[in-house]
Protein backbone atom coordinates (compact mmCIF):
# COMPACT_ATOMS: atom_id res chain seq x y z
CA UNK A 1 0.00 0.00 0.00
CA UNK A 2 1.23 3.06 -0.93
CA UNK A 3 2.39 5.76 2.10
CA UNK A 4 0.70 9.11 3.13
CA UNK A 5 3.99 10.58 2.36
CA UNK A 6 4.70 8.74 -1.06
CA UNK A 7 1.40 9.63 -2.24
CA UNK A 8 1.83 13.26 -1.34
CA UNK A 9 5.36 13.36 -3.46
CA UNK A 10 4.16 12.12 -6.43
CA UNK A 11 0.96 14.43 -6.30
CA UNK A 12 1.48 17.41 -8.83
CA UNK A 13 0.17 19.97 -6.47
CA UNK A 14 3.44 18.79 -4.30
CA UNK A 15 5.83 18.49 -7.33
CA UNK A 16 4.33 22.23 -8.62
CA UNK A 17 4.43 23.49 -5.11
CA UNK A 18 8.26 22.04 -4.84
CA UNK A 19 9.31 23.63 -7.58
CA UNK A 20 7.89 26.92 -6.85
CA UNK A 21 9.87 26.86 -3.30
CA UNK A 22 13.34 26.00 -5.02
CA UNK A 23 12.41 29.04 -7.75
CA UNK A 24 11.97 30.85 -4.26
CA UNK A 25 14.73 30.13 -2.34
CA UNK A 26 16.62 30.82 -5.61
CA UNK A 27 15.33 34.23 -5.45
CA UNK A 28 16.37 35.07 -1.99
CA UNK A 29 19.41 33.49 -2.99
CA UNK A 30 20.31 35.73 -5.81
CA UNK A 31 18.84 38.48 -3.82
CA UNK A 32 21.22 38.61 -1.02
CA UNK A 33 24.35 37.88 -3.08
CA UNK A 34 23.43 40.95 -5.00
CA UNK A 35 23.20 43.14 -1.84
CA UNK A 36 25.99 41.73 -0.60
CA UNK A 37 28.01 42.58 -3.47
CA UNK A 38 26.60 45.92 -4.09
CA UNK A 39 27.42 46.85 -0.40
CA UNK A 40 31.20 45.77 -1.19
CA UNK A 41 31.49 47.48 -4.21
CA UNK A 42 29.71 51.12 -2.61
CA UNK A 43 32.25 50.21 -0.14
CA UNK A 44 34.98 50.18 -2.53
CA UNK A 45 33.76 53.63 -4.92
CA UNK A 46 33.15 55.31 -1.77
CA UNK A 47 37.11 54.39 -0.28
CA UNK A 48 38.38 55.73 -4.08
CA UNK A 49 39.42 52.07 -4.83
CA UNK A 50 38.80 52.18 -8.46
CA UNK A 51 41.02 51.30 -11.50
CA UNK A 52 40.99 54.34 -13.61
CA UNK A 53 42.27 52.37 -16.82
CA UNK A 54 39.81 49.74 -16.18
CA UNK A 55 37.48 52.36 -15.83
CA UNK A 56 37.87 54.07 -19.05
CA UNK A 57 37.74 50.43 -20.98
CA UNK A 58 34.32 49.36 -19.32
CA UNK A 59 33.29 52.88 -20.07
CA UNK A 60 34.15 52.70 -24.00
CA UNK A 61 32.20 48.90 -23.49
CA UNK A 62 29.65 50.40 -21.79
CA UNK A 63 28.76 53.77 -23.48
CA UNK A 64 30.27 53.46 -26.53
CA UNK A 65 29.86 50.20 -28.21
CA UNK A 66 26.78 49.83 -27.24
CA UNK A 67 25.47 52.92 -29.23
CA UNK A 68 24.46 51.94 -32.05
CA UNK A 69 22.20 49.04 -30.95
CA UNK A 70 20.78 51.39 -28.59
CA UNK A 71 20.36 54.24 -31.11
CA UNK A 72 18.46 51.60 -33.30
CA UNK A 73 16.10 50.19 -30.76
CA UNK A 74 14.79 53.79 -29.20
CA UNK A 75 14.73 55.29 -32.92
CA UNK A 76 12.84 52.33 -34.14
CA UNK A 77 10.69 52.39 -31.08
CA UNK A 78 10.32 56.13 -31.96
CA UNK A 79 9.37 55.58 -35.11
CA UNK A 80 6.84 53.01 -34.33
CA UNK A 81 4.70 55.02 -31.64
CA UNK A 82 4.93 58.17 -33.60
CA UNK A 83 3.56 56.22 -36.69
CA UNK A 84 0.68 55.45 -34.70
CA UNK A 85 -0.40 58.32 -32.85
CA UNK A 86 0.57 61.44 -34.81
CA UNK A 87 -1.79 60.52 -37.77
CA UNK A 88 -5.02 59.00 -35.89
CA UNK A 89 -4.12 62.73 -33.22
CA UNK A 90 -3.81 64.81 -36.47
CA UNK A 91 -6.99 63.55 -37.29
CA UNK A 92 -9.02 64.39 -34.28
CA UNK A 93 -7.78 67.74 -33.71
CA UNK A 94 -4.72 67.28 -31.55
CA UNK A 95 -2.03 68.00 -34.04
CA UNK A 96 -0.64 70.50 -31.46
CA UNK A 97 -0.20 68.13 -28.93
CA UNK A 98 2.17 65.69 -30.84
CA UNK A 99 5.40 66.90 -29.97
CA UNK A 100 4.63 66.84 -26.56
CA UNK A 101 2.99 63.77 -26.12
CA UNK A 102 6.37 62.27 -28.14
CA UNK A 103 8.74 64.06 -25.83
CA UNK A 104 7.23 63.10 -22.60
CA UNK A 105 7.02 59.59 -23.95
CA UNK A 106 10.46 59.33 -25.01
CA UNK A 107 11.85 61.61 -22.21
CA UNK A 108 10.19 60.28 -19.14
CA UNK A 109 10.08 56.24 -20.56
CA UNK A 110 10.83 55.05 -23.73
CA UNK A 111 14.90 56.07 -23.89
CA UNK A 112 15.72 55.28 -20.75
CA UNK A 113 13.44 51.36 -20.48
CA UNK A 114 14.17 50.30 -24.14
CA UNK A 115 18.26 51.82 -24.17
CA UNK A 116 18.16 49.59 -20.54
CA UNK A 117 16.60 46.62 -22.18
CA UNK A 118 19.42 46.94 -25.04
CA UNK A 119 22.31 47.27 -22.78
CA UNK A 120 21.03 44.36 -21.01
CA UNK A 121 20.94 42.26 -23.97
CA UNK A 122 24.57 43.71 -25.23
CA UNK A 123 26.35 44.58 -22.16
CA UNK A 124 24.56 42.87 -19.42
CA UNK A 125 25.06 39.59 -21.41
CA UNK A 126 28.52 40.03 -22.53
CA UNK A 127 29.51 40.91 -18.49
CA UNK A 128 28.00 37.99 -17.04
CA UNK A 129 29.66 35.57 -19.77
CA UNK A 130 33.18 37.02 -19.29
CA UNK A 131 32.69 36.69 -15.57
CA UNK A 132 30.86 33.41 -16.00
CA UNK A 133 33.79 32.07 -18.22
CA UNK A 134 36.33 33.75 -15.83
CA UNK A 135 34.51 31.55 -12.80
CA UNK A 136 34.43 28.11 -14.43
CA UNK A 137 38.03 28.52 -15.72
CA UNK A 138 39.53 29.41 -12.39
CA UNK A 139 40.62 32.79 -13.53
CA UNK A 140 38.30 34.31 -10.55
CA UNK A 141 39.76 31.79 -7.97
CA UNK A 142 43.94 32.97 -9.14
CA UNK A 143 42.65 36.92 -8.36
CA UNK A 144 41.73 35.68 -4.62
CA UNK A 145 44.57 33.42 -4.09
CA UNK A 146 47.19 36.39 -5.45
CA UNK A 147 45.82 38.23 -2.60
CA UNK A 148 43.71 40.90 -4.96
CA UNK A 149 40.59 41.52 -3.92
CA UNK A 150 38.34 39.70 -7.07
CA UNK A 151 35.10 42.01 -6.29
CA UNK A 152 37.06 45.19 -5.90
CA UNK A 153 38.84 44.65 -9.61
CA UNK A 154 35.74 42.72 -11.20
CA UNK A 155 32.99 44.55 -10.22
CA UNK A 156 34.15 48.12 -9.22
CA UNK A 157 35.04 49.32 -12.22
CA UNK A 158 31.97 47.37 -14.45
CA UNK A 159 29.29 49.10 -12.25
CA UNK A 160 30.66 52.79 -11.89
CA UNK A 161 31.04 52.39 -15.66
CA UNK A 162 27.46 51.70 -16.36
CA UNK A 163 26.54 54.27 -13.86
CA UNK A 164 28.90 57.13 -15.94
CA UNK A 165 27.60 55.58 -19.09
CA UNK A 166 23.74 55.07 -18.75
CA UNK A 167 22.63 58.61 -18.82
CA UNK A 168 25.09 59.51 -21.30
CA UNK A 169 23.74 56.75 -24.04
CA UNK A 170 20.01 57.61 -22.50
CA UNK A 171 20.63 61.48 -23.53
CA UNK A 172 21.25 60.72 -26.96
CA UNK A 173 18.89 58.05 -27.62
CA UNK A 174 16.14 60.40 -26.52
CA UNK A 175 16.94 62.87 -28.67
CA UNK A 176 17.44 60.53 -31.38
CA UNK A 177 14.09 59.52 -30.32
CA UNK A 178 12.54 62.64 -30.40
CA UNK A 179 13.73 63.96 -33.90
CA UNK A 180 12.71 60.77 -35.14
CA UNK A 181 9.41 61.17 -34.05
CA UNK A 182 9.17 64.48 -35.66
CA UNK A 183 10.73 62.81 -38.95
CA UNK A 184 7.93 60.29 -38.38
CA UNK A 185 5.37 62.34 -38.02
CA UNK A 186 6.12 64.71 -41.08
CA UNK A 187 6.16 61.63 -43.10
CA UNK A 188 2.70 59.86 -41.93
CA UNK A 189 0.43 62.51 -40.94
CA UNK A 190 1.83 65.72 -42.54
CA UNK A 191 3.01 67.93 -39.37
CA UNK A 192 5.22 69.91 -39.58
CA UNK A 193 8.68 70.48 -37.84
CA UNK A 194 7.81 73.49 -36.49
CA UNK A 195 4.26 71.92 -35.18
CA UNK A 196 6.08 69.20 -33.48
CA UNK A 197 8.63 71.50 -32.03
CA UNK A 198 6.64 74.19 -30.59
CA UNK A 199 4.27 71.66 -28.66
CA UNK A 200 7.71 69.41 -27.32
CA UNK A 201 8.84 72.05 -25.12
CA UNK A 202 5.51 72.11 -23.32
CA UNK A 203 5.37 69.09 -21.33
CA UNK A 204 8.91 69.04 -20.80
CA UNK A 205 10.29 70.15 -17.02
CA UNK A 206 13.41 69.83 -15.70
CA UNK A 207 12.22 67.70 -13.20
CA UNK A 208 11.96 65.35 -16.20
CA UNK A 209 15.26 65.30 -17.12
CA UNK A 210 16.74 65.02 -13.53
CA UNK A 211 14.02 62.06 -13.21
CA UNK A 212 15.56 60.40 -16.58
CA UNK A 213 19.31 60.94 -15.84
CA UNK A 214 18.94 59.11 -11.71
CA UNK A 215 16.64 56.51 -13.55
CA UNK A 216 19.45 56.27 -16.19
CA UNK A 217 22.21 55.67 -13.46
CA UNK A 218 19.80 53.28 -11.42
CA UNK A 219 19.35 51.42 -14.82
CA UNK A 220 23.33 51.60 -15.68
CA UNK A 221 23.99 50.25 -12.07
CA UNK A 222 21.23 47.47 -11.95
CA UNK A 223 22.29 46.09 -15.00
CA UNK A 224 26.19 45.94 -14.54
CA UNK A 225 25.89 44.47 -10.96
CA UNK A 226 22.87 41.55 -11.26
CA UNK A 227 24.85 40.60 -14.42
CA UNK A 228 28.41 41.13 -13.05
CA UNK A 229 27.17 38.79 -9.65
CA UNK A 230 25.00 36.51 -12.01
CA UNK A 231 28.83 35.75 -13.55
CA UNK A 232 30.69 35.76 -10.80
CA UNK A 233 28.46 32.89 -8.73
CA UNK A 234 28.11 30.77 -11.92
CA UNK A 235 29.35 26.47 -11.81
CA UNK A 236 29.61 23.65 -13.63
CA UNK A 237 31.46 24.67 -17.37
CA UNK A 238 29.43 25.84 -20.52
CA UNK A 239 26.40 25.27 -19.26
CA UNK A 240 26.85 26.87 -16.00
CA UNK A 241 27.99 29.83 -18.35
CA UNK A 242 25.15 30.07 -20.51
CA UNK A 243 23.34 29.65 -17.08
CA UNK A 244 24.26 32.24 -15.53
CA UNK A 245 23.80 34.78 -19.18
CA UNK A 246 20.50 33.92 -19.04
CA UNK A 247 19.73 34.62 -15.39
CA UNK A 248 21.96 37.85 -16.04
CA UNK A 249 19.35 39.38 -18.98
CA UNK A 250 15.90 37.92 -17.56
CA UNK A 251 16.68 39.43 -13.84
CA UNK A 252 17.98 43.06 -15.16
CA UNK A 253 15.15 43.01 -17.83
CA UNK A 254 12.85 42.30 -14.06
CA UNK A 255 15.16 44.48 -11.94
CA UNK A 256 14.70 47.59 -15.05
CA UNK A 257 10.70 46.99 -14.91
CA UNK A 258 10.49 47.34 -11.30
CA UNK A 259 12.98 50.30 -10.86
CA UNK A 260 10.65 52.14 -13.44
CA UNK A 261 7.54 51.49 -11.39
CA UNK A 262 9.06 52.46 -8.18
CA UNK A 263 10.29 55.78 -10.72
CA UNK A 264 6.75 56.53 -11.85
CA UNK A 265 5.17 55.71 -7.86
CA UNK A 266 8.03 58.52 -6.78
CA UNK A 267 8.14 60.76 -8.91
CA UNK A 268 4.73 61.29 -11.10
CA UNK A 269 1.82 59.49 -8.65
CA UNK B 1 56.35 24.57 10.33
CA UNK B 2 54.79 26.13 7.14
CA UNK B 3 51.87 24.39 6.70
CA UNK B 4 49.84 22.10 9.54
CA UNK B 5 46.23 20.98 8.92
CA UNK B 6 44.40 19.58 11.83
CA UNK B 7 40.88 17.43 11.86
CA UNK B 8 39.90 18.97 8.72
CA UNK B 9 36.37 18.26 7.27
CA UNK B 10 34.48 19.48 4.74
CA UNK B 11 30.80 18.48 4.01
CA UNK B 12 29.39 19.29 0.58
CA UNK B 13 25.70 18.79 0.32
CA UNK B 14 25.76 16.01 3.25
CA UNK B 15 28.54 14.45 1.32
CA UNK B 16 31.68 14.55 3.37
CA UNK B 17 34.44 15.03 0.93
CA UNK B 18 37.53 15.68 3.11
CA UNK B 19 37.04 13.57 6.69
CA UNK B 20 38.91 14.54 9.47
CA UNK B 21 42.47 14.47 7.90
CA UNK B 22 45.62 15.56 9.21
CA UNK B 23 48.87 16.52 8.21
CA UNK B 24 52.11 18.58 8.20
CA UNK B 25 54.65 19.99 5.49
CA UNK B 26 57.95 21.62 6.10
CA UNK B 27 59.90 24.64 5.02
CA UNK B 28 61.78 23.29 1.51
CA UNK B 29 60.06 20.24 1.86
CA UNK B 30 57.63 18.90 -1.27
CA UNK B 31 54.11 16.82 -0.34
CA UNK B 32 52.67 15.00 -2.78
CA UNK B 33 48.45 14.08 -2.41
CA UNK B 34 47.55 11.03 -4.41
CA UNK B 35 44.52 9.00 -4.87
CA UNK B 36 41.99 8.46 -7.69
CA UNK B 37 39.58 11.19 -9.47
CA UNK B 38 37.44 12.54 -7.01
CA UNK B 39 39.26 11.58 -3.86
CA UNK B 40 39.21 15.05 -2.28
CA UNK B 41 42.57 15.86 -3.48
CA UNK B 42 41.87 19.28 -5.25
CA UNK B 43 39.57 20.27 -2.28
CA UNK B 44 42.49 20.11 0.25
CA UNK B 45 44.40 22.95 -1.72
CA UNK B 46 41.50 24.87 -1.92
CA UNK B 47 40.58 24.52 2.14
CA UNK B 48 44.08 25.56 2.24
CA UNK B 49 44.26 28.45 0.60
CA UNK B 50 41.20 30.03 1.48
CA UNK B 51 39.03 29.67 -1.36
CA UNK B 52 36.63 27.66 -0.16
CA UNK B 53 35.83 27.62 4.03
CA UNK B 54 35.91 24.14 6.19
CA UNK B 55 33.04 22.89 8.39
CA UNK B 56 35.57 22.28 11.33
CA UNK B 57 39.57 21.70 12.09
CA UNK B 58 42.23 23.78 11.42
CA UNK B 59 44.59 25.06 9.16
CA UNK B 60 47.90 26.99 10.32
CA UNK B 61 50.18 28.34 8.05
CA UNK B 62 53.52 30.56 8.04
CA UNK B 63 52.83 34.55 7.64
CA UNK B 64 53.64 34.42 4.05
CA UNK B 65 52.07 34.41 1.38
CA UNK B 66 50.47 31.50 -0.65
CA UNK B 67 50.87 30.89 -4.32
CA UNK B 68 48.93 28.45 -5.98
CA UNK B 69 49.33 26.71 -9.75
CA UNK B 70 45.73 26.06 -11.33
CA UNK B 71 45.42 22.69 -13.53
CA UNK B 72 44.31 24.86 -16.35
CA UNK B 73 47.19 27.68 -15.37
CA UNK B 74 43.72 29.85 -15.11
CA UNK B 75 46.21 32.60 -16.95
CA UNK B 76 44.22 35.81 -17.25
CA UNK B 77 43.36 35.47 -21.23
CA UNK B 78 42.54 39.29 -21.58
CA UNK B 79 45.52 40.35 -20.31
CA UNK B 80 49.41 39.93 -21.87
CA UNK B 81 52.29 37.55 -20.15
CA UNK B 82 53.58 40.33 -18.61
CA UNK B 83 50.63 41.35 -17.00
CA UNK B 84 49.70 38.12 -16.08
CA UNK B 85 52.62 37.71 -13.81
CA UNK B 86 52.74 41.50 -12.61
CA UNK B 87 49.31 41.26 -11.39
CA UNK B 88 49.40 40.79 -7.78
CA UNK B 89 52.27 43.58 -8.03
CA UNK B 90 49.80 46.09 -9.25
CA UNK B 91 46.55 44.79 -7.94
CA UNK B 92 47.59 44.41 -4.40
CA UNK B 93 46.46 46.63 -1.74
CA UNK B 94 49.99 45.95 0.09
CA UNK B 95 51.92 46.07 -3.08
CA UNK B 96 50.26 48.71 -5.39
CA UNK B 97 52.49 51.11 -4.72
CA UNK B 98 55.73 49.43 -3.33
CA UNK B 99 57.54 48.52 -6.95
CA UNK B 100 57.72 51.36 -9.70
CA UNK B 101 56.94 50.16 -13.45
CA UNK B 102 61.08 49.76 -14.05
CA UNK B 103 61.02 47.49 -10.89
CA UNK B 104 58.04 45.63 -11.64
CA UNK B 105 59.28 44.88 -15.77
CA UNK B 106 62.48 44.00 -14.55
CA UNK B 107 60.93 41.35 -11.58
CA UNK B 108 58.71 39.80 -14.11
CA UNK B 109 61.57 39.19 -16.84
CA UNK B 110 63.74 37.75 -13.99
CA UNK B 111 60.59 35.33 -13.53
CA UNK B 112 60.17 34.57 -16.53
CA UNK B 113 63.65 33.40 -16.75
CA UNK B 114 63.57 31.38 -13.96
CA UNK B 115 61.02 29.26 -15.54
CA UNK B 116 63.06 29.29 -19.12
CA UNK B 117 60.44 31.59 -20.76
CA UNK B 118 62.30 35.00 -21.74
CA UNK B 119 61.19 37.48 -23.59
CA UNK B 120 57.52 36.73 -24.42
CA UNK B 121 56.59 39.77 -22.25
CA UNK B 122 54.02 40.60 -24.48
CA UNK B 123 52.11 37.44 -25.83
CA UNK B 124 48.48 36.69 -24.94
CA UNK B 125 47.93 33.27 -23.33
CA UNK B 126 46.25 32.15 -26.28
CA UNK B 127 49.50 32.34 -28.06
CA UNK B 128 51.43 30.09 -25.97
CA UNK B 129 51.28 25.98 -26.20
CA UNK B 130 49.56 24.00 -22.38
CA UNK B 131 53.53 23.17 -21.43
CA UNK B 132 54.19 27.29 -21.93
CA UNK B 133 51.23 28.51 -19.91
CA UNK B 134 51.97 26.19 -17.38
CA UNK B 135 55.24 27.67 -16.94
CA UNK B 136 54.31 31.13 -16.97
CA UNK B 137 51.44 30.36 -14.39
CA UNK B 138 54.18 29.17 -12.48
CA UNK B 139 56.17 32.84 -12.95
CA UNK B 140 53.07 34.48 -11.71
CA UNK B 141 52.52 32.40 -8.79
CA UNK B 142 55.79 32.74 -7.79
CA UNK B 143 56.46 36.45 -8.00
CA UNK B 144 55.84 37.40 -4.69
CA UNK B 145 58.36 34.95 -3.22
CA UNK B 146 55.73 32.63 -1.37
CA UNK B 147 56.30 30.44 1.54
CA UNK B 148 54.21 27.99 0.45
CA UNK B 149 53.20 26.79 -3.19
CA UNK B 150 50.62 24.63 -4.03
CA UNK B 151 50.15 22.64 -7.43
CA UNK B 152 47.15 21.37 -8.67
CA UNK B 153 47.90 18.90 -11.22
CA UNK B 154 50.66 20.70 -12.32
CA UNK B 155 51.56 17.84 -15.24
CA UNK B 156 47.83 17.23 -16.42
CA UNK B 157 47.08 16.77 -20.02
CA UNK B 158 51.27 17.45 -21.36
CA UNK B 159 53.13 15.41 -23.04
CA UNK B 160 56.09 13.53 -20.72
CA UNK B 161 58.80 16.06 -22.04
CA UNK B 162 56.88 18.84 -20.85
CA UNK B 163 56.03 16.97 -17.59
CA UNK B 164 59.21 16.53 -17.35
CA UNK B 165 60.36 20.31 -17.81
CA UNK B 166 57.33 21.27 -15.60
CA UNK B 167 58.61 18.45 -12.42
CA UNK B 168 62.13 19.68 -12.83
CA UNK B 169 61.03 23.47 -12.27
CA UNK B 170 58.90 22.15 -8.94
CA UNK B 171 61.84 20.94 -8.00
CA UNK B 172 63.53 24.19 -8.18
CA UNK B 173 61.86 26.27 -7.25
CA UNK B 174 61.12 24.55 -4.07
CA UNK B 175 65.15 24.99 -3.56
CA UNK B 176 65.30 28.51 -4.91
CA UNK B 177 62.43 29.63 -2.29
CA UNK B 178 62.73 27.01 -0.05
CA UNK B 179 58.62 26.90 0.29
CA UNK B 180 57.01 24.64 1.41
CA UNK B 181 55.01 23.05 -1.50
CA UNK B 182 52.17 20.62 -1.91
CA UNK B 183 51.69 19.23 -5.32
CA UNK B 184 48.30 17.32 -5.97
CA UNK B 185 48.80 14.81 -8.71
CA UNK B 186 47.85 11.19 -9.96
CA UNK B 187 50.66 10.84 -12.26
CA UNK B 188 53.67 8.64 -10.98
CA UNK B 189 56.45 10.54 -12.84
CA UNK B 190 55.28 13.62 -10.71
CA UNK B 191 55.10 12.03 -7.41
CA UNK B 192 58.49 10.12 -7.53
CA UNK B 193 60.67 12.82 -9.14
CA UNK B 194 59.35 15.62 -7.15
CA UNK B 195 57.71 14.32 -3.74
CA UNK B 196 59.40 14.01 -0.53
CA UNK B 197 56.69 12.57 0.84
CA UNK B 198 53.26 11.27 0.06
CA UNK B 199 49.39 11.04 0.94
CA UNK B 200 47.09 9.14 -0.56
CA UNK B 201 43.42 10.07 0.05
CA UNK B 202 40.77 8.09 -0.69
CA UNK B 203 36.77 8.81 0.31
CA UNK B 204 37.89 11.58 2.05
CA UNK B 205 41.04 10.01 4.22
CA UNK B 206 44.19 9.46 4.65
CA UNK B 207 44.94 6.09 3.51
CA UNK B 208 48.69 5.96 2.99
CA UNK B 209 51.72 8.33 4.49
CA UNK B 210 55.27 8.16 3.56
CA UNK B 211 57.99 8.26 0.79
CA UNK B 212 57.77 7.88 -2.74
CA UNK B 213 59.53 4.37 -2.01
CA UNK B 214 57.56 3.09 0.52
CA UNK B 215 54.39 4.29 -1.86
CA UNK B 216 56.14 1.86 -4.63
CA UNK B 217 56.85 -1.04 -2.44
CA UNK B 218 53.39 -1.35 -2.97
CA UNK B 219 53.42 -3.48 0.94
CA UNK B 220 49.60 -1.91 1.62
CA UNK B 221 46.56 -2.94 -0.83
CA UNK B 222 45.71 0.93 -1.14
CA UNK B 223 49.56 1.52 -2.65
CA UNK B 224 49.42 -1.80 -4.48
CA UNK B 225 46.04 -0.64 -6.34
CA UNK B 226 46.97 2.60 -6.95
CA UNK B 227 50.02 1.76 -8.44
CA UNK B 228 49.24 -1.00 -10.43
CA UNK B 229 46.27 1.29 -11.49
CA UNK B 230 44.34 -1.67 -10.71
CA UNK B 231 40.46 -1.66 -10.37
CA UNK B 232 40.62 -4.67 -7.86
CA UNK B 233 41.20 -3.88 -4.57
CA UNK B 234 39.69 -1.34 -1.21
CA UNK B 235 39.38 1.94 -3.59
CA UNK B 236 35.86 2.09 -5.82
CA UNK B 237 36.09 3.98 -8.31
CA UNK B 238 32.66 5.87 -8.16
CA UNK B 239 29.53 5.49 -10.86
Amino acid sequence: MISLQKYLKQSATYKVFSHFMLLFSDFLDTVGKIAQIGYHVLKCILRGEIDKKELITQCDRFGVSSLPITLSIVGMTSIIVASQVAHEMVKQGGSGFVGLLMTILIVREVGAIMSGFAITSMIGSSLASELATMRVTEQVDAIDVLGVDSIRYLFVPRVLSGMIMMPFVVIVASVVGVLLGAVTSDLFAGLTYRAYFDSAWLGLYMKDLGVCLLKAMTFGATISLISCTCGYFASGGAKGVGIATTKAVVWSFIAIVVWDMVFAILFFF
Amino acid sequence: MSIEVKNLIKTFDERTVINDISFKVNDGEILAIVGFSGSGKSTVLKLICGLIPYDSGEVLTSNGDIAMVFQYSALFDSLNVADNISFALKERKDLRKKYTPEQIKKIVSEKLELVGLKGIENKFPSELSGGMQKRVSFARAIVTNPDIILYDEPTAGLDPMSSTLIEDYIVSLKRELNAASIVVTHQMSTITRTADRVIMLYDGKIVFEGTPTELLKQDTPYTKQFVTASLEGPMQMQA
